[in-house]
Formats: C-alpha cells, sequence, structure tokens
C-alpha cells in the first residue's frame, strides 16, 4: 500500500476546529442576547422578586404560575391577545395575497405602486400608533371625520369604547403589517414555475380554478413562512398599542405584552412578570413548531 | 521653573485632596435643568463640586433602586417622586438630621407650604424637602368672566356674581350658563393614566370621603360608599359639559382644547401651564386666572404630586449634599433660578413672582389645600390601578357609579389581604 493512498483520519477536534471558529461568534451572541435571558427569565420565574421593599429575592417554588392561572386579567389579556393574532393575521394575509396576485400581471405604474404600497411596513411602530390615535381623535381626526360623512358618528371617541378600541388596534396592524405579507406572497408568486400555469390555462382553468388548485397548494411553503413570522412578531406587539390606547379603557386592550409590562414596570413583580415572559415563550414555540412541521411536511412532499 | 512646577502641584494636590465633590441624581426637564446655567455660582459659593446627572423621569425609580440601598449610595442627592417616598423613606436621612448650612441656611419648614412639605413625609417624619411645587391648580377664563354682557346675563339667571367659581357648584351653573354660548364648561381627564385617579382622589376628598385611610401604619379602606356615588355622579354631569372625546382626554387632548378656547375652567398642573400662556401655542395666552379648585361639599382640594430631595444615609457627602438642597430652595438664588426656567416652591417666591407669571398665585392659593394620593405605600402602583379603572368604568358609563364603588372597595380590600 502506497502511503499517497493511506486515508488520515484528522482527530475530532482538529477536525471541529474551524467549524466552531465559524459557529462561534453566532452562538455568543445567541447564547448572550438570547439564551441567557431565557434562562434567567425562567429562573426567576420561581421567585417573588418585588422591584419594593428592600427588592430582597424569595424563591417560592410554582407559586407565581399557581396565582397566574387565578389571576382573570391574565386569562384576559391572553384571551385579548390571541383574538388579535387569529383576527389580524388572517385578514393580512387575504388582502396580501390577493393584491400579490394583482400585481404579479403588468399594468401601468405596477412598479410604482407596489413601492408605495409597502410603505406602512417601514413606519415605526411607535409612530404608527401615535398617528392612529391622531387620526381617530374625536375633534380633529382624519378618520372620525371620514366616517361621520357616511353617518358613522363617535361624538365620545372610538378609543374611549373598549369594543371599538381592539377593533381600531387591530385595524391599524392589518394597515400597517399586510404589506409585509403582500412582500412575502408577491416574492413566492413571481418564483412560481411559469409553465405550469400556461398548461393550466391552455387546459381551461379560469382565474379561480388556477387560483385556488395551482397557486394556493404551491405557495403553502411561504405562506406557512409568513404566517410564522407574523405571529411571531403579533406575539410581542406592544408599542403602538401602549401609545394608541395604554391597556384600555378600562382593560379593553391590554394584551399579554402590555400586562407582563404593567406587572413587571408599574408593579414591580419581575418574578410573577417574567411568569407570563415564560408562557409567552412556550405559546411562540407552540405556534413555531407547529408551524415548522407543517412546512416541512410540505418540504418533503 | 521649578518652583513654579511644585508650587502648582502642591494647589492642585490640595484641591483634589480638600475640595469636595457630589453626585446629585434628577429628572430632566426645564425646571432641572435650571439648575445647571447657575452650578457654577453654587461652586464657587460654597467650593462643592457637583455632579449633577439628569435622566428621564421615567428612568428614575429604576435608577435611583440600583444605586441607593442600606450599604450603598452612589449619589448624595438624589430627587424622588412622591409617590416613591414610600419605597426609598426608610433609606433617607430625616430633614431633623440634615446638617446647617455654611452658606445657604437650612430651609425652615415654614418656607414652604405645609400641605406640600408633606410629600416628603414618611414614618411620621420627614425624611427630605420639596424641590417643585407640583399641585392641581385652577384655570378659569378671564375674558368670559369679565365679560359685561356674559356677567348681566348669569347674573339675572343664577343670583350671583359671574366669577372664579368658588364651588363645585358654581362650576356647575357657569358650565349650564356657557353651554348656550358654545363654550364647553369643563374638561375632564379620563385617559387611562395616573391621572385619572388624580381626579378620581380630588373629588372624592372634595366630597368628603378617602379611599384609603392609614391607620397605624397601614392601608385600609375607607371609602364612604354615598359620598363616592355623588362625588361620581357629580362628575359624570360635569362631563355632559366636555369637549367631544371627553371619555379619553389626556394631557395633549385637555390642553388642545383649553388652549383652543373651547373651555371655560379645568384644572392644569403647573409644569403645563406655561404652553397655555405661550401666544405661539395657545388662543387664551393672558385671559387665563388661576387659583385652587373650586370647593366640593365638604372640602376644597389639589392633588399633589411633588418631587422631593433625599439624602441616602449611606451617603459619605451629607452635609454638602444638604447644602445643594438648601441652595436650590434659597430665597435669593431661587429668584435667579426662576429666570431659568425653575417653578419655586416656596411660598415667598411664589408671591413675589406672581406679576411675570400669574400661575403662581394660583400654586400659593392651591398649595394650602393639597392632598396626597393614597401612595404612603409600596403597593401604590397596584391600588392606584384599582382606583383609575372603576373610577373610569364608572365615568364613562361603561359600569354603574354602584357597581364602580362596590369593586373599589372589593378590589382593594382583596389587595390590601394580599399584602399582610
Amino acid at each position: 500500500m502506497s502511503n499517497s493512498t493511506t486515508i488520515k483520519r484528522l482527530p475530532l477536534r482538529k477536525k471541529r476546529g474551524p467549524f466552531l471558529y465559524f459557529i462561534l461568534p453566532a452562538a455568543l451572541i445567541v447564547g448572550v442576547v438570547l439564551v441567557f435571558p431565557i434562562i434567567y427569565g425562567f429562573g426567576l420565574s420561581f421567585f417573588n422578586w418585588p422591584q419594593v421593599n428592600d427588592g430582597t429575592r424569595a424563591f417560592i417554588n410554582v407559586k407565581n404560575y399557581m396565582e397566574l392561572f387565578k389571576d382573570n386579567e391574565f386569562w384576559h389579556s391572553l384571551f385579548l391577545q390571541l383574538g388579535f393574532i387569529f383576527i389580524a393575521i388572517p385578514i393580512e394575509l387575504i388582502i396580501g395575497f390577493f393584491v400579490a396576485i394583482l400585481f404579479n400581471h403588468d399594468f401601468p405604474l405596477s412598479g410604482f405602486l407596489r413601492n408605495l404600497l409597502l410603505l406602512p411596513v417601514f413606519i415605526l411602530p411607535i409612530l404608527s400608533g401615535l398617528t392612529w390615535k391622531l387620526m381617530l381623535q374625536p375633534r380633529y381626526g382624519a378618520i372620525t371625520y371620514l366616517l361621520s360623512l357616511f353617518g358613522m358618528e363617535f361624538p365620545q371617541g372610538i378609543l374611549s369604547d373598549q369594543s371599538l378600541a381592539y377593533t381600531a388596534v387591530i385595524i391599524q396592524d392589518i394597515w400597517r403589517m399586510w404589506p409585509f405579507m403582500f412582500m412575502i406572497l408577491y416574492a413566492g408568486i413571481t418564483s412560481l414555475p411559469k409553465d405550469i400555469m400556461e398548461a393550466a390555462e391552455i387546459d381551461g382553468a379560469g382565474f379561480l380554478k388556477k387560483t385556488f388548485s395551482i397557486t394556493l397548494p404551491m405557495l403553502r411553503g411561504t405562506i406557512t413562512t409568513a404566517i410564522l413570522l407574523r405571529t411571531i412578531d403579533a406575539l410581542r406587539i406592544f408599542s403602538e398599542v401602549f401609545v394608541m390606547t395604554g391597556g384600555g379603557p378600562g382593560n379593553g386592550t391590554m394584551l399579554f405584552s402590555l400586562y407582563i409590562h404593567k406587572q413587571a414596570f408599574e408593579f414591580g413583580k419581575l418574578g410573577y412578570a417574567s411568569a407570563m415572559a415564560v408562557i409567552l415563550i412556550v405559546i411562540s414555540l407552540f405556534f413555531a413548531f407547529g408551524l415548522v412541521r407543517k412546512n416541512m411536511d410540505i418540504d418533503t412532499m | 521653573m521649578r518652583k513654579l512646577l511644585v508650587v502648582l502641584l502642591t494647589v492642585l494636590f490640595a484641591t483634589m485632596m480638600f475640595s469636595q465633590s457630589i453626585k446629585v441624581l434628577a429628572w430632566d426637564d426645564a425646571h432641572s435643568q435650571s439648575w445647571n446655567t447657575l452650578l457654577k455660582d453654587f461652586e464657587k459659593a460654597t467650593g462643592i463640586q457637583v455632579d449633577l446627572e439628569l435622566i428621564p423621569s421615567g428612568s428614575m425609580l429604576q435608577k435611583t433602586s440600583l444605586n441607593v440601598t442600606e450599604n450603598k449610595a452612589n449619589y448624595d442627592l438624589v430627587a424622588i417622586d412622591e409617590g416613591n417616598v414610600a419605597k426609598f423613606g426608610d433609606l433617607l436621612l430625616p430633614y431633623s438630621q440634615w446638617p446647617k448650612g455654611k452658606v445657604y441656611p437650612k430651609v425652615g419648614t415654614n418656607d414652604i407650604p405645609a400641605a406640600i412639605f408633606a410629600a416628603a413625609e414618611w414614618g411620621g417624619q420627614l425624611v427630605g424637602i420639596p424641590n417643585n411645587g407640583n399641585m392641581y391648580i385652577w384655570m378659569t377664563r378671564k375674558d368670559l368672566i369679565n365679560d359685561e354682557a356674559n356677567k348681566e346675563e348669569f347674573f339675572k339667571h343664577f343670583g350671583y356674581e359671574l366669577q372664579v367659581p368658588q364651588t363645585l357648584d358654581q362650576l356647575m351653573n357657569m358650565c349650564v350658563f356657557f353651554e348656550t354660548k358654545g363654550i364647553y364648561g369643563f374638561a375632564p381627564f379620563t385617559a387611562t393614566s395616573e391621572g385619572a385617579t388624580c381626579e378620581a382622589v380630588m373629588f372624592f376628598e372634595s366630597f368628603g370621603t378617602s379611599v384609603l385611610e392609614m391607620v397605624d401604619g397601614k392601608y385600609e379602606v375607607s371609602l364612604d360608599r354615598e359620598k363616592a356615588l355623588q362625588a361620581i355622579r357629580f362628575y359624570k354631569e360635569l362631563m355632559k359639559f366636555s369637549p367631544p372625546g371627553a371619555m379619553s382626554m389626556g394631557h395633549a387632548e385637555r390642553i388642545g382644547a383649553f388652549s383652543d378656547g373651547l373651555v371655560f375652567s379645568m384644572f392644569q398642573w403647573p409644569g403645563i401651564v406655561p404652553s397655555h400662556e405661550n401666544v405661539d401655542e395657545s388662543m387664551v395666552a393672558g385671559q387665563i386666572v388661576y387659583s385652587a379648585p373650586p370647593a366640593g361639599p365638604f372640602a376644597r382640594t389639589a392633588v399633589r404630586g411633588c418631587w422631593i430631595f433625599g439624602i441616602p444615609k449611606a451617603s459619605e457627602n451629607q452635609a454638602a449634599a444638604a447644602e445643594f438642597a438648601y441652595w436650590v430652595n434659597n430665597h435669593d438664588v431661587g429668584l435667579k433660578l426662576a429666570e431659568e426656567g425653575m417653578t419655586p416652591v416656596r411660598t415667598d417666591l411664589l408671591n413675589e413672582l406672581s406679576g411675570e407669571k400669574p400661575w403662581y398665585t394660583g400654586m400659593a392659593e392651591a398649595g394650602q389645600f393639597a392632598v396626597s394620593r393614597p401612595n404612603r405605600s409600596v403597593h401604590y402602583p397596584e391600588l392606584s390601578e384599582v382606583i383609575k379603572n372603576n373610577w373610569l368604568g364608572a365615568v364613562t358609563e361603561r359600569i354603574t357609579p354602584e357597581e364602580a364603588v362596590e369593586n373599589m372597595v372589593k378590589e382593594l380590600n382583596a389587595l390590601l389581604e394580599s399584602y399582610e
């Protein structure tokens, strides 16, 4: 056996070396900004750590979780949060999908209009919230004025009514985020193979048939990704609602993240708020795993 | 040359060894920024170097919590919002133990209205000195009450002079009267924030009841249901004479409505008043009378929300820190600081400067009737949440006044029990 044909096995440590060097910076960053806070927050959720008195931490086992499940406001905020997700995201998806289909056809100024439609996504959430608050102002709000032209008067203010305020928060989110859905779905639609569509057209398939039998099934992966990204984003919605309603009137728009903020930074209950944050992580993971698994199935089909 | 160098080094060494420096933490606004403008004068007069750190008011609680403990004081003097006195009170040097000033005399408890000084009270003693006199002052449109036609017509209808409302009943009459003139009588505060608790406290106290009372160092629910209901119903009546959007009026909406000339009379915090008196921002600048709020059936009350200066017990520079606090509240220095944007808290300064800044008269008057929120508890934010939610629920008609009062009592009792 000549030396040239001998396969020299590198030691495992040497084999892993370059790989580790490349992954180390990312692992460090993820560790510091993600893994550590999650572990720390999880640990805190078993403590009573009030930012009052002498601020002493006391281990209380799962008491925060027990209290949480007895807290009506916790369930209420969770209900509002899930309602927000299940109402806003499907609407954003539907608008985004059909507008993406529309822009898949060439028409005059389509490029310009496409860019224009994306503008709301680039607006800071806090600015969006403030703008909507002003637009809904009963005395000089633009939306209030427009609604009054159609005979819909709200002299006491839209944001003064719990149901209307909740609706306004959802509409604000739909306005700001449907172009995000559009962006992703448009990219997906334009990358679909043209020949399948042409074949369908030759076979006499109409618009609805093509949309629901070809486009939608082929876009399932893209749609899942879009929903996943939006769901994660919607779970941590905070600033726009905070400036628009502050969680009010009453607790009518007290979404989950606002309630966590209130417990942590207004009431100074860091342990209790951490327990809620853990629940939020679990819900996020539940959504993520569910959707990703679905996505994987599609990929392996 | 060598001798000169030695002299210079000696001077430098002596300066480092013997000059004193203090660290001061305060919130950042026009009031506190004024201290910076004359800081050099203080340093020259006292030889004390000041490291004044101004941060957003929202970060003060966190920063103070981290830097002032029983054994540690990274600041020698800290500004503390009245609502947090309960949290830090035990860590602060009682005012009776503050050393005498070497350059600026110790501020006497008579120099500042007693009701304002009470903002610094904790555990039966003063633990600091107020550095702003923040409390409700009442604003009334001078042009409307001085109008001869209005005066005559009002007298004919109600049998007394049209004037700054002295009682809530008079305010109601004036609301009714000005409705016919297209002017809203009153602008409420109904945004979901601490301001709503302030309104609740003002009206409950005016009608003769307190939400919570301190008994043996602990809060107990003391709400008189009947008086509370009267207060809520009266407020709801007043809201009928409010501008559109009365169900969710915060500072921005109230400032806008009053400055646009739509509102006859309402309360305001002193820090916001300058915008009403700014001709670039307000159509009623120069047309406002400032006074204490009108009296309810039981009392005249002005809700207080002052900041105090406290010296941490763990500070090693207590005398120098006290000197700085005396400087801020000194009469002669106060005259100069007021020009730079500080709102003084001393009674004499408020009276002397009321010609230039007419709302100081209102502050001096209101200071006599200042009441605190039930914030002498580390759990105040939670207690306030219950008061606010139920008060707003009733006045914005989400729940009945009866339900609001019952809920308030029940929920407050449950909270207090949970703290046991």
